[in-house]
């Protein structure tokens, strides 16, 4: 059996902790383990018993807003699932462009915490319906361009409808829409500022063949003058990434 | 619709006619007036050359001056900029003038002032009186410096009294009809407010006379009937057309709230009733949403309540944009398929089944 993921969680209510801690301990699989708790974010620094592959991130901590501090959990390695009652669009969608791998509301947690943290490890897309619904809430001219396919699977997965029945619904199967939709969210990982986790992201998604390295050139908007997405140096895009060469072999996708 | 103006845009109707008036008098002083003086004593300058230059300064100070006002009022540092060009350009012209005989020849007191008053207009009174202190003290002082006599002094105060009051009263004058304008445009204003409200009164009045003609036709023989007791409060499908009448009153109640035409406004009244049997109802809406009309509303409304009726213990309603319109979708465990309208008042509804769980959307679009 592979190793179980690791995860720490930052929250300020003990009694969230401790509903999320359950929810990690009732999983039939076991596949992560709690490894550190912590009321704040300095909570995180003071003590590393042992490296948390996730974060898990309450995006409210003593009545702030931190989605602020998420790039500077993502350049120290973490990847962030962020948890929130929030679940404006526009918080959001702030959240993903800042580097979380996934947003999952309060209300969605017990279905899909342990599995976006199990995704987030993977680097892989998670798509939450409120990350959806802040997709299709997206009217920022920089958005990217999704297809009418990748609109319908998200509009419908939106709507609440299991991705079993998406797929009937449009009549292709669950597997499609599940690529329908990790395709939107990695569109989304290649706009916005840069960050590690979404080129770790992005690659991922190439390798899984989800999307192609010619369909995630970002929208560039005439407000986005320059040369392009730059990457920090030591930290080369996916596009020419060397370690992550795109699969001669992209299975179809209809 | 009779057209009502906008009351800002009337007054500002006025004041601008207004600042054109002015432009028109500053620019004909300065070019027939000024001018005429200019060219008349044209043999008595010391340098012709020179006169004719600041009265061509003055003549762009006046020029600029003209496209700041007719843009609105303007800042004091663009105002005041062309107002020191004025009065600098009417002191060199005074001070270039022969000595004894220069109130006589001086064509730019008059074409500064006015310039003055051209810029400073709309701005706070007392500086078009400081303005025209300052204009009138630095011709005192060139005079002055050239000797000053106690016939000299008595033109200077004629000039001074003839020109500068007559610029006085030309402010005051503008200041006064921009405050008419200003009461007229009020006016205007809370007439036209009146009668918005009494055509507010009249859709209110005749929304309410509709919902009641709508309680006629299903609430009233509902309670007619368990009031007599020839419904079974036991009976299922009793209760049913209970909680669908329910779902229905508060619908109506709610279209007469402060938000008219909001969908969601209504959606929320229906899940509330379904709330109260135990059925848990989430609504979320994706981005801003189009304005539905009313016709196409109910129909979405009604099947809101089909399916929440239906609904054993959960359901979820979203609203969206879609295309042209919006896209709104129940998923409910129901069951089994709710009997809705395929189509109406433009809007389209599918609905699929699956297991338990039914998905219906109905789908508005503006064209």
């Amino acid at each position: 059996m592979e190793q179980p993921v690791t995860v720490a969680i930052i929250e300020d209510h003990p009694v969230v902790t401790e509903g999320v801690a359950s929810w990690i301990r009732s999983d039939p699989g076991r596949r992560v383990r709690l490894v550190q708790t912590a009321r704040e974010l300095t909570g995180l620094h003071a003590m590393p018993r042992e490296p948390a592959d996730v974060v898990i991130l309450d995006l409210e901590l003593s009545g702030e807003l931190v989605t602020g501090e998420i790039p500077g959990l993502v350049a120290a390695g973490y990847r962030v699932v962020a948890f929130s009652g929030h679940s404006d669009p526009a918080i959001v969608m702030e959240t993903l462009d800042n580097g979380a791998h996934a947003y999952v509301s309060k209300e969605e947690g017990r279905d899909h915490l342990v599995e976006a943290v199990l995704a987030a490890a993977a680097d892989r897309p998670y798509v939450t319906r409120s990350q959806a619904r802040a997709i299709l809430a997206d009217e920022r001219p920089a958005r990217p361009a999704l297809s009418e396919q990748e609109r319908q699977a998200l509009l419908l997965w939106f709507q609440g409808m299991s991705k079993a029945s998406v797929g009937r619904r449009m009549s292709i199967s669950e597997n499609t829409v599940r690529q329908y939709i990790s395709r939107a969210r990695a569109k989304y990982a290649a706009t916005g500022r840069t960050a590690p986790s979404k080129d770790a992201l992005l690659a991922r998604a190439i390798e899984d063949g989800v999307i192609k390295p010619g369909e995630i050139v970002p929208y560039r908007s005439f407000a986005r003058a320059g040369p392009g997405r730059s990457h920090p140096p030591g930290h080369p895009g996916p596009l020419n990434d060397p370690g992550h060469p795109s699969p001669p072999d992209l299975p179809p996708q209809r | 619709m009779t057209g009502v103006q906008p009351t800002a845009i009337m007054s500002g109707r006025y004041q601008r006619a207004f600042t054109i008036a002015v432009v028109f008098l500053v620019v004909g002083w300065h070019l027939a007036g000024a001018g005429g003086q200019l060219l008349h004593n044209r043999p008595a300058y010391g340098s012709f050359a020179l006169q004719g230059a600041m009265w061509l300064v003055m003549a762009l100070a006046i020029a600029a001056g003209s496209v700041l006002v007719l843009r609105g009022t303007p800042a004091w540092r663009p105002a005041w900029a062309v107002a020191v060009i004025a009065l600098a350009a009417s002191t060199a012209a005074a001070a270039a003038s022969p000595a004894s005989q220069m109130l006589a020849v001086n064509w730019a007191w008059g074409s500064a002032g006015w310039t003055g008053v051209l810029v400073l207009l709309r701005r706070r009174f007392t500086e078009l009186a400081c303005f025209l202190a300052a204009e009138a003290a630095a011709t005192l002082g060139v005079q002055v410096w050239d000797g000053l006599h106690r016939t000299d002094l008595a033109g200077f105060l004629a000039v001074l009294a003839w020109s500068t009051g007559a610029q006085v009263a030309v402010a005051a004058g503008v200041k006064a009809l921009d405050g008419a304008a200003g009461q007229a445009a009020a006016a205007a204003r809370s007439e036209h407010a009146a009668r918005e409200r009494a055509a507010t009164a009249e859709v209110i009045r005749a929304a309410r006379h509709a919902r009641w003609l709508a309680l006629q036709e299903s609430t009233v023989p509902l309670v007619a009937e368990l009031a007599a007791g020839t419904a079974d409060p036991g009976d299922p499908r009793v209760r049913t057309r209970c909680a669908v009448q329910a779902a229905r009153l508060r619908r109506l109640l709610a279209e007469g709230d402060e938000v008219p035409g909001s969908l969601v406004h209504e959606l929320h009244a229906s899940a509330d009733v379904a709330e109260r049997r135990g059925v848990a109802v989430e609504i979320e809406t994706a981005g801003p949403l189009p304005p539905v009309p009313g016709p196409a509303r109910r129909v979405i409304t009604d099947a809101a309540i089909a399916i929440l009726t239906a609904a054993r213990s959960k359901a979820r309603i979203t609203l969206a944009r879609a295309a042209t319109g919006i896209a709104v979708s129940f998923v409910a465990d129901t069951g089994a398929a709710v009997r809705l309208p395929a189509v109406g008042e433009g809007v389209a509804i599918e609905q699929q089944q699956d297991g338990g769980m039914l998905w219906a959307e109905a789908r508005w679009n503006s064209r």
